[in-house]
């Protein structure tokens, strides 16, 4: 009687998980895109103000959110001490020659450094905000919905929204499965928890061979439940749910739109107005020349 | 005393959102020789609480001493449990699910190798384990489990258990699944193995009429916790409440109620078929000033008389694709009674 | 016109072959529409073959199944045929689609091209049917194998079947899903003329049926009213099936020579019991 949870679905009440799927996964899409586009650090502090007040909205705890970061943590750092060592564009802060290889740290490499970070965190916290708030089924469906036009180009969306569906429907059973199996063999003295590798792996055996006869036969029995259901009997299906947005869904959107046109103002317009002053290693860029501009007037 | 528990409580999930209390404050003695039966809902804790007498849940709180093997929610010291495990022999839910070699005797003898025993002592066990779940271990040894009828297969599981000799076996709703003669026949074996094989037994089933067959002690769940753990024939004392639960009662306990309902005296002490017939004629008997006999007179369902119940051979079903010889897999009636 | 008419049907497994097994042997069947119809059978007997061969997921070997007409070799009215006879299998857990009931519902009308709003109504009223509407929202993981089990006859009800085939629908179920299972398919049976096949081993589920037939074999052993294949109790132990409960009763008691005569309900028997004492 174990409880699972699949994906990383977190069971509550709010504003974001009651938003429309589609809007969620277009709103996200257009947020990663946008993400790339964001250059002034000001403008990365009001993405984070935003991110933050979304999560505080959609009461998923800021620890479990931080939980995701917690696995990129690697990758962050590889990609950080990367920028760091091989950006050779900027004013040099620590020369660092190693043979005839040039790895000295520049301003513009610690700018790039923090930048990337900055923009990956933002990327996993985007995503796992909608999949922390959406169900796997709302996924699919709305996948299936947004991807009709593939339709167009013999892509079977529908036959493929059905093969995802089946399987969210089916993995937490296989789960459930393999650790029944997994007990009995364990009670009956298999090494699965064993420290020992090969051990491990030799054990592993008795639990996938009973797990693929039963994933073969719970496939056949649901192969007669399609049929007799009369899976494929109209070339005309129809669909019992259909698109509908809320007010609140229209609100998140254009909400969500405002920001990103701010973005692009913030690159494409402030910065080329303004003429960046010499900050030494800072780099400043659109909204940050603004603010410092300010901030030198109010001095 | 051979497993004594102690404040065992235990949270699935804990710290989340899908947090799920399954026991609660447990306490319990198992006996050597019990024939002890769990009953209660699903999902009133009883999987969960047989899974901690064999060490496959760690306990999060109390403590379990079986056969001195003290688990408990320490780190350390580590427990041997292998040595448990070879001690409580544990047969699961649909336990043919857990078949996995090319032959019979492969798998029967997955068990004893992991216990680290003697290629010649493994295979001694492994016959004498086949036989005792009635087949006929010339016969089967190297066939494919899956090429056996549903009840062979779950014969040749339980098989697979026994042959650890284990002190004691808990089987989680032996007979699952199969048709009302399958069932029997599986119950005989239980009665069985209680004899020959392992001495302490304990048996979880939804299915009251066939508990009441062996178990001589009943412990009920409700909600994480145990209500009533009684000698079974004191248990239906608490028939309301055991309704009240959503439990069911004994048949016979259900038609004496009925009966004393309606103004007739009948006994107290009425728990099977039998009970009622002899009470039924003895009442009979007062009444009518006569002298009816109950006794021979059997509640059997099917005809066993032929051959002994578990060894009876049965029919593959054609998906099992049957072998050539599959008919001449022939009765054992070494272990009749 | 019969709703079920099987003639002279064989069905083997390797049918051209020496190991030639016959499930279904030379098998005739005539049901009329709005019967609840119990067919029982040890395992093996052959009683789910005869299902699957009820709406064409086997087709015989000889012989022929005609639906309301409609044979269900004839390769065109396959959906006809299926629509007609909906199937609930044994697996509570292996029939289920979607992981939100009512889409899961809605599955089968969709199949067909059924307008939306009929759709929606139909999910509605077979969720009522089954008393499972206020699950119309939720999913299946949690539920009880006979919540999962009503909701996959809710699933077939959609498609509007005139024939309802349970195979073996009960027999994964604790004894309180299996009577809401029954439940629910005499009540379909009563309010809605739907012709109900309830495959099963447990011949106490047969007790409401208005014919009861037993398979052995292959073959049919008995075609009768319930409580007339109960009287042959000797024969019925003989293909490994049991008459109920309070009907055994009565039979030992019999022997003890009490008679009781051939209570095959617990109401009847209580009251012949009282008559006596």
């Amino acid at each position: 009687m174990r409880d699972i949870s699949f994906g990383q679905y977190y069971p509550v009440k709010s504003f974001i998980h009651s938003l429309d799927a589609r809007i969620k996964i277009l709103v996200t899409f257009l947020f990663m895109l946008s993400v790339f586009f964001i250059v002034s650090y000001t403008m990365f502090f009001f993405m984070y103000l935003a991110v933050t007040v979304v999560i505080a909205v959609s009461h998923v705890p800021f620890k479990i959110v931080l939980k995701t970061i917690k696995g990129i943590l690697f990758l962050l750092l590889f990609t950080a001490i990367i920028n760091i060592f091989f950006t050779s564009s900027g004013n040099v802060l620590v020369p660092i020659h190693i043979g005839r290889i040039d790895m000295s740290i520049t301003d513009q490499g610690i700018n790039f450094a923090i930048k990337m970070a900055m923009r990956f965190t933002l990327l996993v916290i985007g995503s796992s905000i909608l999949t922390f708030t959406t169900t796997p089924t709302e996924l699919t469906d709305a996948l299936e919905v947004l991807l009709k036009p593939l339709n167009y180009i013999k892509i079977p969306v529908h036959d493929l929204a059905i093969i995802m569906s089946i399987a969210l429907r089916f993995i937490p059973g296989l789960v459930e499965e393999t650790d029944k199996i997994m007990m009995a063999q364990k009670a009956r003295g298999a090494d699965i928890d064993s420290t020992n590798i090969f051990k491990k792996i030799k054990a592993m055996l008795p639990v996938l061979i009973p797990l693929f006869v039963s994933a073969f036969r719970r496939a056949d029995e649901l192969a007669d439940a399609l049929d007799a259901r009369c899976y494929n009997a109209s070339s005309k299906r129809t669909k019992m749910k259909v698109f509908k947005c809320k007010a609140s869904d229209i609100i998140a959107f254009v909400a969500v739109v405002l920001f990103i046109v701010v973005i692009f103002l913030d690159k494409y317009l402030v910065g080329s107005l303004i003429t960046p002053p010499d900050l030494g290693g800072l780099e400043v860029q659109g909204l940050d020349i603004f603010l410092y501009n300010l901030f030198t007037l109010a001095v | 005393m051979s497993i004594v528990i102690k404040n065992l409580s235990f949270t699935y999930s804990r710290n989340t959102p899908y947090e799920k209390k399954a026991l609660d404050n447990i306490n319990l003695e198992i006996n050597e020789g019990d024939f002890l039966g769990i009953i209660g809902h699903t999902g009133s804790g009883k999987s969960t609480f047989i899974q901690h007498i064999n060490g496959l849940i760690k306990p999060q709180e109390g403590e379990i001493e079986i056969f001195d093997i003290k688990l408990t929610p320490a780190k350390r010291p580590r427990v041997d449990l292998k040595a448990l495990r070879s001690q409580v022999g544990m047969v699961f839910q649909y336990p043919e699910y857990q078949l996995f070699a090319d032959t019979v005797e492969k798998d029967v003898a997955f068990g004893p190798k992991n216990l680290g025993l003697p290629a010649d002592e493994i295979k001694e066990r492994v016959k004498q384990a086949i036989e005792m779940v009635g087949l006929d271990y010339e016969a089967v040894k190297d066939r494919a489990p899956f090429e056996l009828s549903g009840g062979q297969k779950r014969r040749v599981a339980i098989a697979g258990i026994i042959a650890m000799r284990p002190k004691m076996l808990i089987l989680d709703e032996p007979t699952a699944g199969l048709d009302p003669y399958g069932k029997e026949q599986i119950l005989n074996l239980i009665v069985h193995l209680k004899k020959h094989c392992s001495p302490t037994i304990v048996v979880i089933s939804h299915d009251i009429d066939e508990i009441t067959r062996f178990a001589t002690r009943i412990v009920v769940f409700n909600d994480s916790k145990i209500v009533y753990d009684e000698p079974m024939r004191e248990l239906f004392k608490h028939s309301h409440m055991l309704n009240q639960m959503g439990l069911d009662i004994p048949r016979a306990v259900k038609i004496a109620n009925a009966l004393r309902y309606k103004g007739i005296d009948v006994s107290d002490d009425i728990v099977t078929a039998e009970d009622l017939l002899k009470e039924v004629v003895r009442l009979y008997n007062k009444k009518h000033n006569t002298e009816k006999k109950a006794d021979g007179v059997s509640f059997d369902l099917y005809d066993f008389s032929q051959k002994w119940a578990a060894a009876e051979d049965e029919k593959p079903t054609p998906e099992n694709a049957p072998a050539p010889d599959a008919d001449n897999i022939t009765p054992t009636d070494k272990q009749s009674e | 016109m019969s709703a079920i008419e099987v003639k002279r049907v064989t069905f083997s497994y390797n049918a051209n072959q020496p190991d030639r097994v016959d499930v279904i042997k030379d098998l005739s069947l005539s049901i009329e529409e709005g019967t609840f119809v119990a067919l029982v059978g040890h395992n093996g007997s052959g009683k789910s073959t005869l299902a699957k061969l009820l709406n064409g997921l086997l087709l015989p070997t000889k012989g022929e199944v005609r639906i309301f007409g409609n044979s269900t070799m004839d390769a065109s009215k396959i959906y006809e045929v299926r629509k007609n006879v909906g199937m609930v299998f044994q697996n509570p857990d292996n029939q289920m689609i979607a992981s939100i009931v009512e889409d899961d519902i809605a599955f089968g009308p969709e199949n067909l091209g059924v307008e939306r709003e009929e759709i929606i109504r139909r999910v509605d009223w077979a969720l009522t049917k089954v008393g499972m509407l206020a699950h119309k929202k939720g999913t299946p993981f949690k539920m009880s194998g006979g919540q999962k089990q009503r909701l996959a006859i809710a699933g077939v009800l959609a498609i509007m079947p005139r024939v309802l085939v349970l195979d073996e629908s009960t027999a994964m179920l604790d004894p309180q899903g299996r009577s809401e299972v029954l439940k629910v398919a005499h009540e379909l049976n009563k309010d809605e003329g739907i012709t109900v096949i309830h495959i099963t081993h447990y011949m106490e589920e047969a007790l409401g049926a208005d014919r009861l037939i037993v398979m052995n074999d292959g073959e049919i052993a008995f075609d009768d009213t319930p409580s007339n294949v109960f009287t042959h109790d000797e024969e019925l132990k003989k293909i490994k099936l049991a008459v109920p409960w309070d009907t055994q009763f009565a039979i030992a008691l019999k022997k003890a020579g009490i008679d009781v005569g051939l209570p095959v309900k617990e109401e009847d028997l209580i009251d012949s019991l009282c008559q006596l004492l």
